[in-house]
């Protein structure tokens, strides 16, 4: 999927409703309540944090050919999509990315198995002194014992490696420009990987679309690792898998929540503002589709909220919130974060 | 076999020591200070790295470069040596702490001037037995040097916060004023100096004036498509680096471009690529260069007059390190004078930053980092119009030294004596290929460029997978 193409999905389903810096804060994976639950109320989940090095100059750029080619425009300072510009959008066999379950330590995982392809392969060859492409203390110090743990010496690591990373490339959802690309950006004794520029180059893309393609690719090999099929690839990606997708401030609300505390006692015991305790209930209501929250808001105010925003078409909280006005931004957000989760 | 030569043999893997190396080895192990001014790429690493084989305690390397302390590291790691540790701001917390709790385990500590501030570090170095410390990139503690950490300045007060420790200072770039300077500041008792000569007789100096900008892509383009690299292309710009690689790659050239925007990842894979071979030109800023461990480079560009002579020795220092000859070639135009000072001065602080950084509600603006840095400094020391005063010296400074580099390049006098002649050194062999000033036969230095390696072969994943893991 490229760059522009993600734009105009995400687009598609904010349209009318956000700035056009919302899909910039989605793809650079911000932190905030708005981002955390547009995440949900517009099921982008697989574009969250994707991109946490795009530079804003970039993302410029790229939106404003979107509104040269007239695929977008800007009314009262939302972004709409055009018609031209839903015909532009190809159709995906499916999508590729996970970021909401990721956030990032997909290049955890890629750093360890980069240095230990690396690693391996210079074994191979009998040149035991190289310099590793990664230079971080935690990647060098967890590959070391993880090829320690394996017998490297002895046990045929190498063979049993390559045979699961053939397999999981083999995974037909991708295609040879994936698998071109993860394996070329690998390591090993005189054969060294090629930067997002040449690979890019080489295939006539931009670096932009580059590391997508790349990203779609690990995401893809990732959410299929399995402890049966490939045990030494799903050993080396250990704590890669955010089990509970919260951030950690959010995290700590949610342990105390559970142990009945209210938002405004939370607020107190952790110096926060209480705006951003529900900032943090939204989040947490987004990871968990059980989560009762029937003590903020209740089943006929929901109800409420969610029939006038289908009958007004919009989730825009401050047009349902004036309609409304016994019920609080709060609920209004907690409303619509339900209901999208009811239509998964 | 004496001990020193075993060792040099065992653990680093050479025949013979270089120039100079066992006198500053012996001086070091005798528990003499030494000061030693070496030319890059002629073994300064050893010097301090082969006496704690020979001594009891732990060694303190004190690097300002972050990058150059993660490279030396690194290389010492690929000796064998597992006992080596950089402790810098880079270092995350819980490393941190654990490398405080197992100082004692390691014989190689590098560390960054700030992190000597810090007192938990400092209370677990007080319990440490320490060999001696070493000040690399000495010539940084001089405020005259082109490029002053003030953070360097504070190892003063820290060494004597130590019990007596042997120091030893090691800089590839000082003039006299430079050296004496290190030798108040590291507190130095008599030390044993070893000045080597900064000549670097292997590598031809070449100057070529051209009218503009088009020229000078025209004449790199057929030196480099008609003789042979590996090489170098240093420019100011990072449009340029880009600019250069694509015309390069048009002719046929294996080439790539690097500066200091590219990601970390492929900045590493371009030094890895060059280092083995894969690419045969660099077109780079001046961030390319630290840490590069390649022993054939042939040719080093420069496309314009550099900011400093010091800096223009260590870019050209990279060329020849297997001692084979190299040629150093430099382009300019009549009007490079005025864009290198406006690049040098790019960070400067103007009498207006000054100013402002003096006001009391002066909170750390967007400055660059150099700038911020030194500013912080005097500020401490100096009032307000002292300050500016002595900026506008430093500034002068600078313009001069532009001057003179223009000036060396452009009179008649042999351009290698001129150089060494800037650190107060003398000339004491020509060498038959000396500087385009002394007549130079380029053709009979460099090889003719063969054909172009066709490096663009169709990409396979299935062979790629196999060739990195044959098994």
């Amino acid at each position: 999927m490229h760059f522009h193409q993600i734009l105009l999905f995400i687009i598609h389903k904010i349209s009318g409703q956000r700035s056009e810096n919302a899909p910039f804060y989605l793809l650079k994976g911000k932190k905030s309540g708005q981002t955390i639950q547009d995440v949900t109320y517009f099921q982008l989940h697989a574009f969250f944090s994707i991109l946490p090095q795009l530079s804003k100059e970039d993302y410029d750029t790229a939106i404003t050919e979107l509104y040269k080619e007239q695929f977008i425009e800007l009314k009262e300072s939302t972004v709409h999509i055009t018609d031209k510009g839903i015909s532009a959008i190809t159709q995906q066999k499916n999508v590729l990315l996970n970021g909401w379950q990721y956030r990032g330590k997909e290049h955890v995982f890629w750093k360890r198995l980069d240095l230990a392809v690396q690693t391996l392969s210079q074994f191979h060859a009998n040149d035991k002194k190289f310099v590793p492409n990664q230079k971080d203390i935690d990647t060098q110090q967890f590959v070391k014992d993880y090829l320690i743990q394996h017998n490297f010496r002895q046990f045929n690591l190498s063979k049993e490696m390559k045979h699961e990373l053939h397999l999981l490339l083999e995974n037909p959802s991708l295609d040879d420009l994936h698998r071109t690309f993860f394996v070329y950006r690998l390591s090993g004794f005189n054969t060294i990987g090629l930067t997002w520029e040449q690979l890019a180059r080489y295939h006539k893309l931009s670096e932009l679309d580059a590391k997508i393609i790349f990203l779609e690719c690990l995401h893809t090999m990732l959410d299929n690792i399995s402890r049966e099929a490939s045990p030494l690839l799903y050993s080396l990606a250990k704590n890669i898998r955010i089990e509970t997708p919260l951030t950690d401030s959010a995290f700590k609300t949610n342990s105390l929540l559970e142990k009945g505390y209210s938002l405004e006692q939370i607020a107190d015991l952790r110096k926060l503002k209480i705006n951003t305790i529900e900032d943090h209930v939204i989040e947490i209501v987004s990871a968990n589709k059980s989560f009762p929250i029937s003590t903020f808001i209740s089943k006929e105010q929901v109800y409420e909220i969610l029939h006038l925003s289908s009958e007004l078409q919009t989730k825009k909280l401050t047009e349902i919130k004036n309609r409304l006005p016994e019920v609080s931004y709060f609920q209004v957000r907690l409303a619509l974060t339900r209901s999208e989760q009811l239509h998964e | 076999m004496s001990k020193l030569n075993e060792i040099l043999q065992k653990k680093f893997g050479h025949i013979s020591f270089r120039e100079g190396q066992k006198e500053i080895i012996e001086q070091i192990i005798n528990g003499k200070d030494v000061i030693a001014i070496l030319p890059t790429g002629m073994g300064k690493s050893l010097l301090y790295q082969l006496p704690a084989y020979m001594k009891e305690g732990t060694v303190i390397i004190v690097s300002p470069l972050l990058s150059l302390m993660q490279d030396q590291v690194e290389q010492l790691k690929i000796l064998g040596e597992k006992r080596v540790v950089a402790i810098n701001s880079f270092l995350p917390f819980q490393e941190r702490e654990l490398a405080f709790r197992h100082l004692a385990d390691f014989k190689f500590i590098f560390t960054s001037p700030e992190m000597l501030q810090n007192e938990q570090f400092n209370r677990a170095l007080k319990k440490l037995s320490i060999a001696y410390v070493v000040a690399d990139e000495a010539h940084c503690i001089s405020q005259w040097g082109f490029d002053f950490r003030p953070d360097y300045l504070r190892i003063s007060n820290w060494l004597q916060s130590l019990n007596k420790v042997n120091v030893v200072a090691l800089t590839a770039t000082a003039t006299k004023d430079v050296v004496e300077d290190i030798k108040k500041t590291l507190r130095m008792n008599n030390p044993f100096e070893f000045i080597h000569s900064l000549d670097r007789p292997a590598i031809a100096y070449e100057v070529v004036e051209v009218d503009n900008q088009q020229e000078k892509l025209s004449w790199i383009l057929g030196r480099v498509t008609s003789t042979e690299g590996p090489g170098i292309i240093y420019t100011q710009s990072r449009k340029k680096t880009e600019v250069y690689a694509a015309f390069l790659r048009e002719k046929g050239i294996s080439v790539a471009y690097y500066h200091a925007k590219m990601e970390q990842s492929d900045r590493i894979l371009i030094q890895q690529q060059f280092q083995q071979g894969h690419l045969e030109w660099i077109c780079a800023t001046n961030a390319f260069g630290m840490g590069i461990h390649k022993d054939n480079i042939r040719q080093i560009i420069h496309d314009h007059i550099p900011t400093s002579v010091a800096g223009y020795m260590q870019e050209v220092g990279r060329a020849a390190r297997d001692g084979d000859q190299a040629i150093a070639s430099l382009l300019y135009t009549s009007t490079d004078v005025e864009q290198t000072f406006y690049v040098s001065m790019q960070d400067f602080p103007e009498e207006q930053d000054i100013q402002i950084a003096f006001k009391p509600e002066y909170a750390e603006v967007e400055q660059a980092e150099t700038t911020t840095r030194i500013l912080k400094y005097w500020k401490e020391r100096l009032n307000e119009q002292d300050t500016i005063q002595l900026f506008k010296q430093i500034k002068q400074k600078k313009w001069q030294d532009i001057q003179k580099f223009y000036s060396m390049i452009q009179n008649d006098i042999c351009l290698r004596q001129q150089l060494l002649h800037y650190f107060d050194q003398p000339l004491l062999e020509k060498p038959i290929h000396c500087c385009s000033k002394c007549k130079l036969d380029v053709p009979s230095i460099l090889g003719k460029r063969m054909k172009n390696r066709n490096d663009q072969v169709e990409m396979n994943w299935k062979k790629r997978l196999h060739t990195l893991l044959p098994l």
